[in-house]
């Protein structure tokens, strides 16, 4: 059954307070993903 | 001292040539060989799609930028690759063509101790019959100037559906092995939030159609995410957001011919339909841009560089998607039997797709190939320079790795423009190419690194990132502080 996006959902997608908290939220945790590092997949720890 | 041409100066290939020019002495020559003299943030082509930006904001020139660093920069196009040279040059070289300007026309032996093939994806309209940008009412926002004109072309349609015409708008990939669904999926958003700003969304049925198998594919297998609290598939996140704007959708079709407002396609049941519209913007499939390679007596070797796309480090035996392992994936992106040619970005030849094949009755593929965005791009354009820095100072072993199955990517998708109004679909995954092995519960990816959150701040995230990257590839000051 498909989802639906609830009208306090799209408040709170759409509120320009929360929004700006998100905002650093998600740069912090975009950041730490990209820049976390990333190597190979051949013998990484004895893999 | 030690010469290093870079062949394309797009995210991989302007990255490669602005870390090499920024930790290697002078004495060493850095040069790009482009056809393009325009770097252009590709990913904001959508805005300029939907009549939100500017062609000027999201590109700038590249020679006075590579005159100022010392850069060296040839307006070209490469024809053929030399690895061994010839009889007359024994270096190793490639064959360019200037594209502008007196020599246009003139070819020119270009020789080179490293060599970095960063060309990208040929855009390859013509694998599918009457798919033409600008022509039968379909478009692309695949450059910028393919975005100009579908603009122009939307902007129009909006300005009839003003005066009461009822219009239909496919927006999804053009052809049965397209990739880049992604970029169709900010576009469709965006043109859809565009109607509404101009009052005619009422006026308009919005249709998206792709070669997945299901919502939310994008080439990538789907994803397993955490979604706030919860945790959905990709699929059900896209099929939200889809029901949310009034959206349908036509997936598993292998667009094959485009007529005047008509698209002709096939489904993976094995049947053939047709769907109308009056605007549409299908992405082509990608392919190489068929380049030939010589060895030093003139004799073919091109299929030890290329197979479509170039020949690196990846296990390309064949075999069923059941045993496919994110160790097939290239590390660094090395030619293995030219050990001084690179090819990061979009111009390796991937070892497979990520997404499961699929064929349709008729026997026709119809699933999406495998999607190399910005992100990875940039990422594997810089492991290359550091490894080349690394074999000019006399290590033997490259160093620096990165697998698209060990390495995270966000897409950031804009969902509608606007600092009050606006909203982005943020997705990141990690790994890229899912790894079944370490991740077996949760279809490949590791939950939390891979999650979707949609919203306003997704639009000024990719904003943001949109001035942060540009400020990055114009190598202001602290430029390379900003991560891949």
């Amino acid at each position: 059954m498909t989802r639906r996006i609830s009208k306090t959902k799209r408040f709170y997608m759409q509120n320009p307070i929360i929004q700006f908290f998100k905002f650093i939220w998600l740069s912090l945790k975009i950041l730490v993903i990209v820049a976390g590092g990333h190597g190979g997949t051949r013998n990484v720890n004895g893999q | 001292m030690a010469k290093i041409v870079i062949l394309g100066a797009g995210i991989a290939g302007h990255v490669a040539a602005a870390h090499l020019r920024r930790k290697l002495p002078k004495k060493h020559e850095v040069l790009v060989v482009s056809p393009n003299s325009n770097y252009q943030w590709i990913p904001s082509n959508i805005w300029v799609g939907i009549g939100r930006m500017k062609s000027e904001q999201i590109l700038f020139p590249l020679p006075p930028l590579y005159k100022k660093k010392g850069i060296g920069y040839k307006q070209a196009k490469v024809t053929t690759f030399h690895p061994e040279g010839d009889a007359e040059t024994p270096k190793p070289y490639v064959n360019v063509e200037y594209v502008v300007g007196d020599h246009k026309g003139k070819t020119e032996k270009v020789t080179y101790d490293y060599l970095i093939n960063a060309t990208g994806p040929k855009l390859a309209f013509d694998m599918t019959e009457g798919l033409n940008p600008g022509t039968n009412k379909a478009y692309s926002v695949c450059t910028y100037t393919h975005a100009e004109h579908a603009w122009h072309a939307l902007n129009t349609l909006i300005q009839e559906m003003k005066q009461g015409k009822k219009a239909k708008i496919l927006i999804g990939t053009g052809h049965a092995k397209s990739t880049c669904q992604g970029a169709a999926f900010e576009y469709i958003l965006n043109v859809e939030k565009e109607l509404r700003r101009h009052g005619v969304r009422d006026m308009a049925e919005v249709t998206w159609i792709a070669n997945e198998h299901e919502l939310g594919d994008f080439g990538m297998d789907g994803m397993l995410m955490s979604y706030g609290n919860n945790i959905m598939k990709s699929s059900e996140m896209v099929e939200m957001v889809f029901e949310d704007r009034g959206i349908k959708w036509i997936i598993g079709a292998g667009v094959n011919k485009i007529e005047d407002g008509v698209a002709h396609y096939e489904t993976l049941d094995g049947e053939f339909h047709t769907e109308t519209y009056d605007f549409a913007m299908l992405i082509p499939a990608f392919s190489g841009h068929g380049f030939k390679a010589y060895d030093k007596d003139n004799n073919d070797i091109t299929k030890k560089l290329f197979k479509g796309f170039m020949i690196v480090d990846a296990d390309y035996t064949p075999r069923p998607y059941e045993e496919w392992s994110v160790q097939d994936w290239p590390e660094t992106y090395q030619n293995p039997t030219y050990d001084n040619i690179f090819a990061p970005g979009i111009a390796f030849a991937p070892p497979h797709a990520i997404s499961k094949p699929r064929t349709s009755k008729n026997g026709t593929p119809i699933s999406p190939a495998p999607p190399r965005t910005g992100m990875p791009s940039g990422m594997t354009a810089k492991l290359v320079a550091d490894n080349i820095i690394d074999m000019i100072n006399g290590k033997k072993d490259l160093h620096h790795k990165g697998s698209m199955g060990n390495m995270g990517a966000a897409c950031i998708a804009s969902a509608g423009y606007g600092m009050t109004q606006g909203s982005g679909v943020s997705i990141t995954t990690f790994p890229i190419v899912p790894d079944y092995h370490k991740y077996p519960d949760t279809q490949g990816r590791k939950l939390g690194k891979t999650f979707g959150s949609i919203g306003l701040a997704g639009h000024w995230l990719k904003l943001a990132l949109h001035y942060a990257f540009i400020y990055k590839a114009k190598m202001k000051p602290f430029w390379w502080l900003i991560p891949e």
